[in-house]
């Protein structure tokens, strides 16, 4: 009975429309997918005998390297993120003043329009005869080789892409930074790295954690880089699974390529937040 | 000023009846009130058939709502009616093979009613003419679609770096030419894709190939993919040729180049090869859509209408070109249909070598070991990446 009293509660009762919500939108495509997994290649009935050859059938292929290239091309782009994004995210929390609100508009800007329209706004940019290589050509006279359809430049498509991602959580953690503490460092003779190592960091961590993290996640996930900007010159495994869910109709192995996804992403970032815990970061314990 | 003299346990008393009410009515909406579809239409089709200039009139004439869902593949089409979308669409518009040897074997779509619709071949381009094979079933007595656009689809090439006839002169050949790295593109459609490697690999794709085929096949795949400049959709694929970014690109044909030669392109051409792997020394492949009703357990009675409204003359012309892409349309073969076409749209599909073209070309089948030479294809795609 007291149980009962228990979840019937005021508060549990009124979670039960949004938990329902989460149950149906959230949890039950991921276990589809999950039970998916387990179906025979190539067939489309859930009901049937389940086994684990789709995943033996990954192992046994080249599908590693896909993964390897997700996993890289993220980590690269985080990275080179965390490098552009910091200086930015300082400036616009203690050095352009009144200009802040200006630069933080241009970076946000560009989330309004879609991500597919701005590659494709690249790939004009960068294409023969196109922005970049046209107006060399007709200016200079100049005509170096296109770097389209390049492992670097859907690199440089992700870097661009997520910039947003990383710059907004890393200016809020730099924003927490009490500019009373960097005084105090400096006047107790701290030198610039010092602070920067010191106090600027640690205090700003909780930001960059959650730039870091967002970032990855979107990042691995990505697909409209390679496809459009990269020519395909490598194929992330998300290419993979659209393949296999599309052309192979094969959706069996196109859940598993995710499942292993969901869990290799899930391990990295399980991973992080253990070594960060965030409450502890947040100030909470 | 009004004031708000609800108590909290009120509102949310309310609010809850409200929520319940939406509930039901839309619960009421999707039990008995479904089984009334006379005023809704889905269709599942390639681009062009979900555009407005060829909904608008079909919407404002019969007052219904019509959906339409673009794909840019065959198997994705058919795999969702595979996993039960047969109850949601009531037309699916398709290239030549899946009706007769696909769909209609797995009970995925129904007939049409012949005395109907037969009527309407006679008017079609003679290759077309009632019984027409693509359009009936195994047996030949059942009708199982209509038949409107149609194309040439092999390669595509900048005449002003490759003539016309020396592409066609050399065929699929020109991919396996070691001087023709990275001066071609590779457009991403997997099926396509895996039916030129057969050709370049020198064979038929259309039929069961033997381990040595295979092997060849395999080594046509690590060629043609290593040596791509890129592979993209078919926008990134004209954009690179019309810039001089590549010469020539596989997979390709009026359809995929009509956007750039109606940009003023014409130096931008689908090709046949002169000769090639198929019955007869054919060298190309060509594809020919057939629409089909879906075998929904409550399709819309507008279904066979809506096939019967595309027939017309003007909007024959209109599906011709839609937006995206352009194409012949099997209607032409009616003067009322072809007098519509200006010269330019004329140019724009190729008319002048169209007819040639198509009797050069095998028409697209069933590839018997489609799963085994993709899976070779996607795992040479991983294998040549970042290469």
């Amino acid at each position: 009975m007291d149980r009962l009293a228990k979840i019937f509660r005021p508060g549990p009762r009124h979670a039960i429309p949004v938990m329902l919500f989460l149950l149906l939108g959230f949890v039950a495509p991921l276990v589809t997918v999950v039970m998916y997994s387990f179906v025979p290649s190539r067939t489309f009935d859930l009901w049937q005998d389940w086994n684990l050859d789709n995943y033996a059938e990954i192992f046994n292929s080249s599908s590693y390297i896909p993964f390897v290239w997700s996993l890289g091309l993220a980590a690269a782009t985080v990275l080179i993120l965390a490098v552009i994004c910091y200086p930015v995210a300082f400036g616009i929390t203690r050095v352009f003043g009144k200009y802040a609100t200006f630069i933080t508009l241009l970076f946000t800007l560009p989330l309004f329009v879609s991500e597919n329209v701005r590659i494709y706004g690249w790939i004009l940019f960068f294409i023969k005869n196109g922005v970049l290589l046209g107006s060399l050509k007709s200016m200079f006279g100049y005509e170096p080789e296109s770097i389209l359809f390049t492992t670097g430049l859907t690199l440089m498509g992700m870097v661009y892409v997520y910039l947003p991602f990383m710059l907004f959580p890393m200016t809020l953690g730099v924003s927490m930074v009490p500019q009373q503490t960097r005084d105090a460092a400096f006047d107790l003779g701290a030198t610039r790295w010092q602070v920067f190592k010191e106090v600027d960091l640690p205090l700003a961590m909780p930001g960059i954690v959650i730039g870091f993290l967002l970032t990855f996640v979107l990042a691995v996930g990505a697909i409209a880089e390679a496809k459009v900007l990269g020519g395909q010159r490598i194929i992330p495994i998300t290419q993979d699974i659209e393949t296999a869910f599309t052309y192979a109709q094969n959706w069996p192995l196109g859940a598993a390529l995710s499942v292993l996804l969901m869990l290799v992403v899930g391990t990295l970032v399980l991973v992080v937040l253990r070594r960060f815990d965030l409450d502890t970061i947040l100030g909470k314990k | 000023m009004s004031k708000f003299n609800q108590t909290r346990r009120d509102f949310l008393q309310n609010s809850a009846l409200m929520a319940g009410g939406l509930a039901a009515g839309s619960m009421a909406g999707v039990l008995p009130a479904a089984a009334d579809r006379s005023k809704e239409l889905n269709i599942l089709c390639w681009e062009g058939y979900n555009s407005a200039q060829v909904l608008d009139p079909f919407r404002t004439s019969t007052g219904a709502t019509v959906r339409a869902e673009s794909l840019t593949n065959d198997p994705t089409m058919i795999n969702r009616l595979r996993a039960g979308e047969t109850n949601i669409w009531d037309l699916i518009n398709v290239n030549n093979p899946w009706a007769r040897k696909v769909m209609n074997p797995e009970g995925l779509i129904k007939p049409i009613d012949k005395a109907r619709f037969e009527p309407y071949f006679d008017k079609m381009l003679p290759a077309f003419k009632a019984p027409y094979k693509w359009a009936m079933d195994d047996a030949g007595d059942q009708l199982l679609g209509m038949a409107q656009r149609f194309g040439p689809y092999s390669f595509v090439v900048n005449t002003d770096k490759i003539s016309r006839a020396t592409a066609e002169d050399q065929g699929w050949d020109l991919w396996n030419d070691a001087a023709n790295d990275k001066k071609y593109g590779v457009q991403a459609s997997d099926d396509w894709n895996v039916f030129d490697l057969c050709c370049i690999a020198g064979f038929d794709p259309f039929r069961e190939h033997t381990d040595e085929e295979v092997a060849k096949y395999t080594d046509a795949a690590k060629r043609v993919f290593k040596g791509a400049r890129m592979v993209g959709d078919l926008a990134t694929m004209n954009q690179a040729l019309v810039s001089g970014e590549i010469d020539f690109y596989l997979t390709g044909g009026t359809y995929s180049c009509s956007p750039a030669r109606a940009d003023g392109n014409l130096n931008i051409r689908a090709i046949t090869p002169l000769r090639g792997p198929f019955e007869g020394g054919k060298g190309g492949i060509s594809w020919i859509e057939i629409t089909s009703v879906v075998n929904n357990p409550d399709v819309s009675p507008l279904a066979e209408d809506f096939l019967e409204y595309v027939q017309s003359p003007e909007m024959s012309h209109t599906v011709a070109f839609a937006e995206g892409t352009f194409n012949p349309v099997t209607q032409m073969g009616n003067s009322a249909c072809f007098d519509l076409f200006s010269k330019e749209e004329l140019d724009v599909i190729q008319w002048d070598s169209l007819e040639e073209e198509m009797a050069r070309s095998a028409e697209y089948d069933i590839v018997p070991d489609y799963d085994k030479l993709l899976d070779i294809m996607t795992a040479v795609k991983r294998e040549t990446s970042g290469g």
